[in-house]
């Protein structure tokens, strides 16, 4: 925070300093880097090169240029709250951290629309706009904090993806830098089919490979006019998910359906934002309705009845919004809550058929007997995205790679019962080998052939997404093993 | 000092590699808990005003880890990040895993100080405050009546019309622009330790925390706590052997001070059942005394003993009962929280409580209302740029059309007061409870 002379021998962090603005908006010495060894994924960890504040796009893209012709390996960082290492820089890359971009540019209330830059914080936006009857749908759990630049990345979901869609179904337009440091719009005229190809398809969820969005025009929402929440309690978890197959059956497209496991329970009530679940359940479900007021009441009580069908222990709708808030802020810290019960998480971010669900439960639950691993499950289990967090101690040897196998082997259940490995934290790091769970070489080839149409040299974020082809073999080999044995 | 020269050789960390050198280092299982999930992010004023990671809660659990596990080692780039924290402890509301990252910064800030002692100016300040002035009654005294002087006698209109004020440090400037009338201290009034009895019928005694700072520059918030409690049935003792808290000292990284002072208040408060203390900051640091005693295990159970007893005004007045005044004050009125009654003690609704039953209050919600001044301790005298920065943000919540900015924290008044001045506005900064003691006044008046 003090002026001083940049005191390094590293010509580049010279250069860098000298394309800001702000000559002191990067960081260099290794006490300032060593808290982005790593984002919410705290298994792999290297350093950066050098942190890089940019205020501008126009900076943004001197910068990116200036990697580019000196070849040095580089990546864009939001709030570092991503669950699956994409921002973490593997390859001593210089971070682009695009905090410091953080205005809210436009609300447009006429064309339900707003424009933000990537630092925005997801959860600002509709404490904005919630007055004058809006809101931004998409709500990951982070979003008291992680950015919306880092919501597009990953193309993040959230409890309340059930009804109304992930990041992508929001996202009007993006400029976008390129990984030559050309500056380039996309989309933005609001039209929902554009003619020619799906670009902000493909650059939603590209986790930052193939270059770095600098301004988001995003579609709001107006806020329902009714809301109600219920809370069921089980004592069979197989009673809860038949419960939630029954709800979805019945016609009911809740707005949220979450469910939380006995170890997820015992995490939350053990941490910060207890609310009194009872500790002997087996499961407890989250479910919210929302819409027109008038047929609120009705989804209710069909609620109720089909809970009480499935022998629940409890079923009662919020009094009140206080009590709604609590539970959701209950669930909503979930993860974190995690650190109560153990020092260590690997959370996982599988998605399966929502028939599946009590198979997918049992499996899980042998795999934790197997790997001698406590394994807790929170999920949205409306759209069947589970995450199973499996709890260890990074000081015990060996206890790491143990939670890594186990991780993976719940990501192998989800591909063998028809669904895939990843439903909204993304691929990072951590499930770059699991991509062979759910296509072939010659697939991940075709992909990595669209990346290389934009990030040409391969500087931007490498080694994210897919495996690396050299090691393909060796790495089937170790999977299987690491599978079967 | 004897202590830089006690190299205690106990490692944090059961592996050895710790490379925190002095006893008392930071304890292991509070960092233990942090998942690294960055819910604490958004929560942190520093790293809302830098965005940089190891200016957040999240960023400074992580280095003050890699410091116990040898990865870095105790030096100015460490310090930077850890001495830049407001200690707020806005973070620990905000942490799913009830992380204690307000214990842990203390604790290092403890290392810190002992591998790089003070230099320069910030030496100075910090000795001249916490060493030669809030410690000692009769120097506090002397300075409450050469501050008064200064006001009374002409020298305040004199030193400010004649610019000499401007050879002081600008936030320095700033301090005394707003500083409050000095009254006489409580302390010294009730010299004697005999107890204030209550009003009418007496329903139990408690002591009261006067404080230090509080005593000189708001002795007539002190005046108010005592009214307050009489008038609902308290008697009042004020113990004469009882000093500052020790929270400045320990905020610095002054724990062995932070210790003396601690032990001093143990003491003097041995034989009370309830400590009314009016300054979040002091409260708050009773409250954990225990946390200075971790080797000390006979002045552990003593210290958490104490900080059972230790209550601040608001929410004792509160969970008693207390009489609702008549007497109509007729004010728009808004409340700041200071973080350590907000998040440090959880007492939120207790003063509100307070000011809605008071007839003619109108309360105007403030956004953001538990977000920090600024003001944090001595931080606004050694950090004024980000303590700058940090009340600016405070301001623009600061709602326009209320009179009265209410609050219980000396701190927090002093900084407030400084942004209404500089922002122009016309808000009065009061306590708390000085609000309840003018109703209850205006009601005997008639």
């Amino acid at each position: 925070m003090k002026k001083k002379k940049l005191k390094t021998n590293d010509r580049h962090i010279h250069g860098l300093s000298q394309l800001l603005n702000d000559k002191q908006a990067i960081l260099y010495h290794k006490e300032d880097l060593i808290s982005y060894d790593c984002d919410g994924f705290t298994i792999h960890k290297s350093l950066p090169r050098a942190v890089v504040f940019p205020h501008s796009t126009e900076e943004v893209a001197r910068i990116v240029k200036y990697c580019h012709d000196h070849a040095l390996p580089f990546l864009a960082r939001g709030a570092g709250t991503g669950l699956s290492g994409g921002a973490i820089p593997l390859n001593n890359e210089v971070i682009i951290s695009l905090v410091k971009m953080k205005r809210l540019i436009d609300i447009d209330l006429d064309n339900r629309r707003a424009v933000v830059e990537p630092g925005y914080v997801n959860l600002k936006l509709t404490n904005q706009i919630i007055e004058r009857g809006y809101y931004y749908a998409p709500d990951p759990s982070s979003q008291y904090c992680c950015t919306i630049g880092g919501n597009v990345a990953e193309n993040a979901g959230g409890a309340h993806c059930l009804k109304y869609g992930v990041t992508t179904n929001h996202i009007l337009g993006l400029e976008l830098v390129l990984p030559n440091g050309e500056i380039v719009e996309i989309g933005g005229n609001g039209v929902l089919d554009e003619p020619g190809y799906d670009l902000l398809g493909l650059i939603t969820g590209s986790e930052g490979t193939l270059g770095i969005v600098t301004k988001i025009i995003v579609r709001i929402l107006k806020n329902p006019e009714g809301k109600q929440t219920v809370l069921a309690y089980f004592d069979d978890i197989e009673d809860g998910s038949q419960a939630v197959s029954d709800i979805i059956s019945a016609g009911i497209v809740p707005a949220a359906l979450e469910m939380m496991d006995k170890t997820a329970i015992e995490g939350v009530e053990a941490a910060s934002f207890p609310v009194g679940h009872p500790k002997d359940i087996a499961a407890v479900l989250l479910i919210e309705v929302d819409g027109i007021a008038a047929g609120i009441d009705d989804q209710i009580e069909q609620i109720l009845s089909v809970c009480r069908n499935r022998n629940v222990r409890e079923v009662r709708a919020a009094k009140n919004e206080q009590e709604r808030a609590a539970w959701w802020a209950n669930r909503k810290t979930g993860f974190g809550a995690m650190g109560a019960i153990s020092p260590d998480y690997l959370v996982q971010d599988g998605v399966i058929p929502r028939s599946k669900l009590p198979e997918v439960l049992r499996r899980i639950n042998k795999i934790s007997e197997e790997y001698g691993l406590r394994i807790a499950n929170i999920f949205h289990a409306g759209d069947g995205n589970l995450h199973p967090l499996v709890l260890f101690d990074a000081r015990i040897p060996g206890e790491t790679e143990k939670a890594l196998a186990a991780g993976s082997a719940c990501l192998k259940v989800c591909a063998d019962v028809g669904g895939t490995i990843t439903g909204e934290h993304g691929v990072g790091i951590e499930k770059r080998e699991e991509m062979r769970f759910v296509f072939t070489d010659e697939e991940i080839a075709a992909q990595t052939d669209i990346r290389s149409v934009f990030n040409t040299d391969n500087l931007l974020n490498a080694g994210k997404l897919f495996p690396s082809p050299s090691r393909c073999a060796e790495v089937k080999k170790e999977m299987k093993e690491k599978i079967i044995g | 000092m004897a202590v830089s020269q006690q190299k205690l050789k106990q490692p944090a960390c059961k592996d050895g590699v710790s490379n925190y050198l002095w006893s008392d280092a930071p304890d292991e299982t509070k960092w233990a808990d942090c998942v690294h999930c960055g819910m604490c992010l958004e929560s942190c004023p520093t790293y809302e005003q830098t965005g940089q990671e190891q200016h957040s809660p999240r960023g400074r659990v992580y280095l003050i880890k890699s410091v116990a596990e040898g990865k870095l080692t105790v030096n100015e780039e460490f310090m930077d990040p850890v001495f830049a924290c407001l200690d707020c402890r806005a973070c620990t509301t905000a942490c799913p895993a009830d992380v204690d990252v307000g214990g842990l910064i203390e604790e290092a800030r403890g290392q810190v100080r002992q591998a790089i002692p003070l230099k320069g100016w910030k030496k100075s300040v910090n000795k001249l405050f916490l060493h030669g002035i809030f410690p000692h009654e009769n120097r506090l005294q002397t300075l409450g009546g050469l501050l008064k002087f200064y006001q009374k006698s002409g020298m305040q209109t004199l030193v400010r019309k004649t610019k000499l004020i401007q050879i002081m440090p600008k936030h320095l400037v700033d301090m005394e622009a707003v500083m409050p009338n000095i009254h006489s201290s409580v302390k010294k009034k009730h010299r004697n330790g005999s107890v204030i009895k209550a009003k009418k019928e007496s329903k139990r005694e408690v002591a009261m925390l006067t404080g230090c700072v509080m005593d000189v520059m708001f002795s007539d918030v002190n005046e108010s706590t005592i009214n307050v409690l009489t008038h609902n049935g308290n008697d009042v003792h004020i113990p004469q052997n009882q000093t500052c808290c020790g929270a400045l000292h320990v905020h610095a990284g002054d724990r062995d001070m932070g210790r003396k002072l601690a032990k001093q208040n143990i003491l003097a408060f041995e034989n009370d059942e309830t400590v009314i203390v009016n300054a979040a900051g002091c409260g708050c640091m009773m409250k954990e005394y225990g946390e200075l005693f971790k080797d000390e295990p006979e002045w552990r159970e003593k210290a958490e003993a104490l900080a059972d007893k230790v209550e601040d005004i608001s929410k004792f007045l509160y969970d008693t009962g207390y009489e609702k005044p008549t007497a109509s004050l007729n004010k728009r009125i808004t409340y700041h929280d200071a973080c350590h009654l907000a998040h440090g003690q959880g007492v939120r609704e207790e003063p509100r409580d307070l000011l809605l039953n008071i007839p003619g209050v109108e309360m105007v919600h403030m956004p953001n209302a538990d977000r920090c001044c600024g003001s944090a301790g001595i931080y606004n005298i050694t950090n004024p740029e980000m303590a700058g920065a940090v009340l600016e943000s405070k301001m623009e919540n600061v709602p326009d059309d209320v009179e009265m900015i209410s609050m219980g924290n000396p701190g927090c008044m002093l900084q407030m007061a400084i942004g209404v001045k500089k922002h122009g506005r016309s808000q009065k900064i009061v306590h708390t409870v000085q609000l309840l003691d003018w109703a209850y006044q205006k009601e005997s008046r008639g």
